[in-house]
């Protein structure tokens, strides 16, 4: 159960020069036709075929931190999706360290915008989930959801069940789940969204240090342009419906000591912002 | 808290009082009201064996209780299980559910009187017949309501565990039957409560032991006193399960409501 920070240098090297995840003409029409996206065959129903994606590519070099960003239905949580196996596109493909994908699995991460922990289970059994799945003994599951829990400081509510925390603290467990595979790729969809500003900002800036400190490549889909800049050193923001790509720039800004305070900081965030008003109408 | 129980106490000291006054009055001979007092000297006939008779129709008022409790307990049992599988199948399979879906709602339509001559023609008049019926009765509202909540599971749940490397065929076990757990809870509530509605007439049938059927012979010789005390126990034990049942579910789905 190798975390991506104990894999051997080279191997890591070798991460990174290869595209986590590459996205070839990414389209994702539905309505028209039946697609069993979900896990019992569901598929996604309209009337009317809707185009939530078109034409959408993207190379993602590992270790990036990638903040996708757009105007509300732009098909930015459809792409994350897609990466992440819920769904397959109608046209084009989405591959991860170069093999297609064909469902959702381990080496892919997801934190949602709901923190979606089982409620029957302590924060303790939901960060060790993945690592049943995986076949962990207990005294591994054990040491690595101590690590996971301290890295989210949540080392004190380990036997307390989801309902009894914040929702700040359910958030940052399920981030403590979604790492404790290992992923190669973190997919988080708006995680921050259903938070008040305060807890927002505490937890943007925790984010930042987990990133630095495991190295995850992470694809983050947010509305706010500002926590778009503070976190991206890649933002690809997404016209509105059909989403295609309108700018894609990396930024050495989440690199910084305090993005926030750095003088490049509201010159980007104006421009990226610029092009999401222009694009949303 | 003191205020709960002292509301409560006086609500049935309120109705024992009203109870008392109207018996007092007389205006309805003791066929039609019994007082509270000969109940009460009921309870203690029915408890006790004496002039060389046990209890009541030979059995004392606790094992006419336990007797009935155990056809209640057998039938909600197999009817909570087979309610839980039905569901999980039901909600989970679309064919399954266009298929077996209008057959237990025909079923929950029936009154379970109804289907009760057929079990006697069936199974004879012994223990069986009255558990089957039980267990028919008490099946389709677990069905029903674990069908229901299986739908209702958030798809990120699934999802969220696939990601995490569970397996197809773990999810129902893992995911959805935990996930409907506060909704199955309810209709394991559900089933108990039909399950004490419908021992009652079970026992019509050599239903002694049994409240149902103490209830019955009482009724033939107008000993109205008998019938209400067994409507007051029938009645007070089934207060007693539901409050065990609720006691179960705030210990079992501590989130209910709050996730």
């Amino acid at each position: 159960m190798p975390s991506p920070d104990e894999r051997a240098p080279d191997e890591r090297a070798a991460d990174e020069r290869a595209a986590a995840v590459s996205l070839r003409e990414v389209s994702l029409t539905y309505g028209g036709k039946r697609r069993g996206g979900g896990v019992f065959g569901r598929a996604f129903k309209s009337a009317d075929p809707v185009d939530a994606l078109r034409d959408v590519d993207a190379d993602i070099p590992g270790g990036e931190f990638v903040t996708i960003v757009g105007p509300s239905g732009c098909g930015k949580s459809t792409l994350l999706r897609l990466v992440a196996g819920f769904a397959r596109p109608t046209g084009g493909e989405v591959a991860v360290a170069g093999a297609p994908v064909t469902g959702p699995g381990p080496d892919r991460g997801v934190v949602f915008q709901q923190p979606r922990l089982f409620p029957w289970l302590t924060v303790r059994r939901n960060v060790e989930f993945g690592l049943r799945t995986a076949g962990a003994s207990a005294a591994e599951r054990r040491a690595r959801s101590d690590e996971l829990l301290d890295l989210v400081g949540l080392s004190d509510s380990a036997g307390r069940l989801p309902h009894e925390l914040s929702g700040g603290m359910q958030q940052r467990a399920a981030i403590a789940r979604a790492l404790a595979p290992g992923p190669r790729i973190l997919l988080m969809d708006e995680p921050f969204a259903a938070l008040d500003a305060l807890t927002r900002e505490r937890l943007q800036e925790e984010l930042r240090r987990i990133w630095r400190r495991t190295g995850t490549t992470i694809l983050f889909v947010t509305h706010s342009v500002d926590e778009a800049v503070f976190l991206g050193t890649r933002i690809i923001a997404l016209s509105r419906r059909p989403g295609r790509i309108v700018l894609d720039e990396t930024s050495t800004l989440p690199g910084e000591d305090d993005p926030h305070t750095h003088p490049d900081f509201p010159g980007r965030r104006e421009r990226v912002a610029a092009t999401v008003r222009a694009a949303a109408a | 808290m003191l205020r709960a129980v002292a509301l409560r106490a006086g609500g049935v000291l309120a109705l024992l009082a009203i109870w008392w006054a109207v018996a007092a009055t007389h205006l309805w001979s003791e066929v039609f009201v019994p007082s509270p007092g000969s109940v009460w000297h009921q309870l203690l006939q029915t408890s006790t064996t004496h002039d060389g008779q046990r209890g009541y129709a030979g059995h004392l008022l606790y094992e006419h209780l336990w007797a009935s409790l155990r056809r209640i307990l057998l039938g909600s049992l197999y009817g909570v299980v087979g309610g839980i599988v039905l569901g999980l199948v039901i909600g989970l399979v679309p064919t399954v559910r266009a298929l077996l879906g209008p057959l237990v709602t025909f079923v929950r339509t029936l009154p379970p009187l109804a289907y009760f001559s057929l079990l006697i023609i069936w199974f004879g008049i012994d223990e069986s017949p009255k558990v089957i019926l039980l267990f028919v009765a008490a099946l389709p509202p677990v069905a029903v309501a674990t069908a229901e909540a299986v739908r209702g599971v958030h798809e990120d749940y699934v999802f969220a565990a696939r990601s995490l490397g569970a397996r197809r065929w773990q999810i129902p076990l893992r995911i959805v039957l935990p996930s409907a757990l506060p909704e199955i809870m309810t209709g394991v509530r559900v089933a108990v409560g039909v399950a004490y509605t419908t021992v009652v007439a079970a026992e019509t049938v050599n239903g002694v032991p049994g409240i149902g059927g103490m209830i019955r012979d009482a009724q033939r010789y107008n000993q109205t006193d008998v019938v209400v005390l067994g409507l007051l126990t029938i009645g007070a034990s089934g207060l007693l399960i539901d409050a065990l049942l609720q006691l179960a579910e705030r210990r079992l789905v501590p989130w209910r409501g709050r996730s």
